[in-house]
């Protein structure tokens, strides 16, 4: 019994002292001059659902639930966000060259239409990331035109 | 006191062993190092552009032929293959022009390459790189050389009927997008020399 006690001691103790061990927040308020937006027409209508939807993994700006700041979850997001934003940067999209702008875009629209993305593990937390099915037709076509915008220029 | 001695005694005897056996580690490191360095060295005095490229291509075909098989397992190896392959290009042969075309593809190939050999349980993701990388490829071989005769094929049943091309060595068709379920789909487009 006293063995289990201490046991359970030493686990909340290590709970409350990883606390103390944040991951640096991935926060930036500034736009970038290759921002997603100052390459390809992004209606408001768009970046809201992009922001609401993708954002929190996808660009330089996450938005933080109040939860997100308990250990060891943060670590857990902090890698999520580290793998999100490697395959696609929505605040770091011009920076691309126009080949891979065009697969990205192509990209997006067949992680949406498989749902594969957003994640099932992220979107059962943020239920307000959750994808309506108009939403997804939006965001389809608006890749694809985007894509076709950016092949037309070359 | 005589206890903590001995164990002083075989501490050092321990060490000096070890150092002995980095040693000879070392040695074994550097014969094995001075082979890796002449061995690329006398094959690269000999190579063209178009070998090294051909790395690449080969990579890109044996990908393909994985896939055809309905194989992610093997596909996953040749993609890293090919992620190797990229990487030993010697650009600084390449003109300043041409270097531009190549790091351009390289940059985007080497991402799917590197997708392609990181999913090996899901053939379907895979494909779907490899539908982005058939046209990296495309591009790479008329930009360069690949050194061997080559077809550009096109299959119009891929993603819902959108369609995407492949490059295979064979005139027969043999589909890498839906595999052994219609492994004769397809034509050929082009042929590239």
């Amino acid at each position: 019994m006293k063995l289990i006690k201490k046991i359970l001691l030493a686990i909340l103790v290590l709970f409350v002292l990883i606390q103390f061990i944040q991951p640096a927040k991935n926060r930036s308020a500034q736009v970038l001059p290759m921002d997603i937006s100052k390459v390809v027409d992004v209606p408001e209508s768009m970046q809201i659902i992009l922001k609401t939807s993708c954002y929190d993994c996808h660009s330089n700006n996450t938005n933080y639930p109040w939860y997100s700041f308990i250990q060891p979850g943060a670590w857990w997001m902090a890698s999520h966000i580290k793998d999100g934003k490697g395959d696609l940067n929505f605040s770091e999209f011009g920076s691309y060259t126009k080949r891979k702008q065009q697969n990205k875009l192509k990209s997006i629209a067949k992680s949406i239409e498989d749902e594969t993305m957003p994640l099932a593990s992220y979107t059962l937390v943020h239920t307000n990331a959750n994808l309506s099915k108009i939403n997804k037709e939006l965001i389809m076509n608006w890749a694809t035109t985007m894509k076709d915008s950016i092949a037309l220029k070359n | 006191m005589k206890s903590i001695f001995f164990v002083i005694a075989i501490t050092f005897t321990a060490c000096s062993n070890n150092n002995i056996k980095s040693d000879e580690v070392n040695k074994v490191d550097n014969n094995a190092m001075d082979d890796t360095i002449n061995s690329p060295s006398t094959v690269a005095g000999n190579q063209t552009k178009s070998v090294s490229m051909k790395a690449i291509v080969s990579s890109y075909l044996q990908m393909k032929n994985a896939l055809t098989n309905d194989n992610g397992k093997d596909a996953a190896t040749a993609g890293n293959a090919m992620t190797a392959a990229f990487q030993n290009v010697d650009e600084s042969s390449l003109t300043s022009d041409k270097k531009k075309t190549f790091e351009d593809i390289k940059d985007d190939a080497g991402e799917h390459a590197e997708h392609i050999g990181m999913n090996g349980d899901n053939i379907k993701h895979q494909r779907e790189h490899f539908d982005m990388l058939s046209k990296d490829l495309y591009d790479l071989v008329k930009a360069f050389s690949a050194g061997q005769s080559l077809y550009y094929d096109h299959c119009p049943m891929y993603n819902n009927k959108k369609g995407a091309n492949w490059i295979s060595e064979t005139k027969e068709i043999k589909n890498p997008y839906l595999g052994t379920k219609m492994p004769t789909c397809g034509s050929i487009k082009e042929e590239l020399k």
